[in-house]
């Protein structure tokens, strides 16, 4: 089985620094989510992952192995990058013909994939012609094509109905499940919600948060003070993300339990309620990419104030 | 095996698009405008001289300097179209040393140019010999000349359309890598003839003379090693480019 590990990778063009020092970890049977404002390095890390782009420093590779240096990549990972990958005048099934041919792969395997990808019908007909959900399907039936146990996907969720999302999802989660690695970006926060087991996020180019997303999702405290305003400067002062909630709470992420009440304690601020509390991905995920914090602060620290920290990694 | 199983997927992806159909309707219209020219052409004074001798005849079916330019164009556009649409993206992931997809690729599009020049001259020869019954002088070139003439646009289809692949390669971008291939085949060589006149003898509308037949100006194999690195050059411009440049 292969994991997927990049190790302070960085990329820049020019003096833009795109990529800066990442490292995380992805590991097989398991859905793991890439997060991040667009710009934010998804895309290069991924093309950097496939040898598609020159790393400035770092490593990005499967298992000790580089993409490149993979004895059969196409049956090993399976991809899905740009959506419209495709000549316009060539049907779906030459195309896919097309890479079966390099590949070497037995050509009853088209129409499997196909069948898979639910575009059979369309088969024949010029790309040009098909929608972009059905461009989609097409693009992950050819990340198929080698049956890999890794799948590598940059928002293959783009243009697909709700019919398509729930055939991905179950496509995907049975993957991660029969063992294989699947790594997909998204900006679908309900959708990755609903796939991933895993996340890692990404912003400026660096790592915010990683770990599991029920641990991640944990990782905030809800907070009632009669003193909210000093309270939330002190707190950001230490690096928690600090937000005003409904009843004159404060939901304050990135410190854990005991530190938020320490520091009241230490500050004589009286508090009346200290509790974890569960946020939705899409508020962890403003919090950790808040575009007002410098890149990496600790603010985006995704600790779990009342759990082991063994499955979040704190920055 | 994975090279031949590399160039089978890029003469896949060259036929199964309109490109060569494209090629081929213009091929059959040089010939029909060659026919055309032998049942209609006159020379000034109103005589038919210029199809009177074996030598004229084979001049005027020549094909091979048309067949560089034509399968230039044809592979510049086959190489980058594959920037243009991405398609680059799953040809690299098949084969991530690109050099070996480069080289399929070239080779490919090698075998196109030369099947384009080897079709474009033999249906200028057909259209030429089903004219010529129309004038008063039959068919003159020998079946050796004719063998020329056919060898020399297969050589100049392909020299052409490596040196085509080679700039879209280098270039990517579809319009400017046609515009080089017209420029390096077409525009430049004259300007060069005008600074140093002894360039007239390496052009390529001189090389493709000489490899039919119809020229002399350097010998036959100084000719096709001359071809050979008008292919040659671009191509290695263009594989180191693809080395060197990140996809995005």
């Amino acid at each position: 089985m292969y994991s997927l590990q990049i190790e302070n990778l960085t990329k820049r063009y020019r003096h833009d620094v795109v990529v800066d020092d990442l490292s995380f970890t992805v590991q097989p049977g398991r859905v793991t989510g890439f997060l991040g404002p667009n710009g934010a390095g998804k895309s290069t890390t991924m093309k950097i992952l496939l040898d598609l782009a020159s790393a400035s420093r770092g490593r990005a590779t499967f298992g000790p192995t580089r993409y490149r240096d993979l004895d059969d990549p196409t049956r090993t990972v399976g991809v899905v990058l740009e959506p419209n990958a495709f000549h316009p005048g060539r049907s779906g099934r030459n195309h896919l013909r097309i890479l079966a041919d390099g590949a070497g792969i037995d050509p009853a395997r088209i129409e499997q994939v196909l069948e898979m990808a639910g575009i059979a019908y369309a088969a024949d007909r010029r790309v040009g012609a098909y929608s972009l959900g059905m461009r989609q399907r097409l693009g992950i039936a050819a990340a198929l094509l080698g049956d890999p146990p890794v799948l590598v996907l940059d928002e293959p969720g783009n243009g697909l109905d709700p019919q398509g999302i729930r055939w991905l999802r179950d496509l995907l989660r049975a993957r991660a499940a029969a063992g294989g690695l699947v790594f997909v970006s998204s900006h679908l926060l309900a959708e990755v919600e609903h796939l991933a087991d895993e996340v890692v996020v990404i912003s400026h180019g660096r790592l915010v948060a990683t770990g599991s997303l029920s641990t991640l999702r944990k990782a905030g405290v809800s907070v009632h003070t009669p003193e909210p305003r000093p309270l939330t400067r002190i707190l950001t002062d230490a690096g928690a993300a600090v937000h005003a909630a409904p009843g004159g709470r404060l939901v304050v992420r990135g410190l854990p339990i005991a530190e938020i009440g320490d520091r009241a304690c230490a500050a004589g601020i009286a508090l009346h309620e200290l509790a974890p509390e569960a946020g939705s991905l899409e508020e962890l995920f403003l919090d950790w990419t808040d575009a007002d914090k410098p890149a990496g602060a600790p603010a985006a620290a995704a600790k779990a104030p009342n759990e082991p920290q063994t499955e979040v990694v704190p920055l | 095996m994975t090279w031949p199983r590399l160039v089978r997927g890029e003469l896949r992806k060259l036929t199964t698009t309109k490109l060569p159909w494209g090629f081929l309707a213009v091929l059959i219209l040089f010939a029909g405008i060659d026919a055309a020219v032998v049942v209609w052409g006159t020379d000034m004074d109103g005589s038919k001289t210029f199809i009177s001798t074996a030598e004229d005849q084979q001049s005027l079916m020549a094909f091979a300097f048309n067949a560089m330019l034509g399968t230039g164009l044809f592979g510049a556009i086959a190489v980058a179209r594959e920037y243009g649409h991405n398609t680059v993206v799953p040809m690299f992931l098949t084969s991530p040393k690109r050099s070996r997809a480069v080289l399929a690729q070239l080779t490919a599009v090698l075998l196109g140019g030369a099947v384009l020049g080897l079709v474009g001259q033999a249906l200028i020869i057909s259209g030429v010999a089903l004219a010529l019954p129309s004038t008063a002088y039959g068919f003159l070139v020998s079946a050796g000349n004719v063998t020329q003439l056919l060898a020399a646009s297969t050589l100049a289809g392909a020299t052409g359309a490596v040196l085509g692949a080679g700039l879209g390669a280098a270039i990517r971008n579809l319009g400017g890598a046609a515009t080089a291939v017209v420029l390096a085949l077409f525009m430049l060589p004259p300007l060069a003839v005008q600074l140093f006149n002894d360039a007239a003898s390496w052009i390529p509308p001189t090389l493709g003379g000489v490899i039919s037949g119809v020229s002399t100006e350097v010998t036959l194999w100084a000719a096709i090693a001359a071809l050979l690195a008008y292919g040659l050059v671009p191509a290695a411009i263009g594989l180191l480019a693809v080395q060197r440049r990140d996809v995005v």
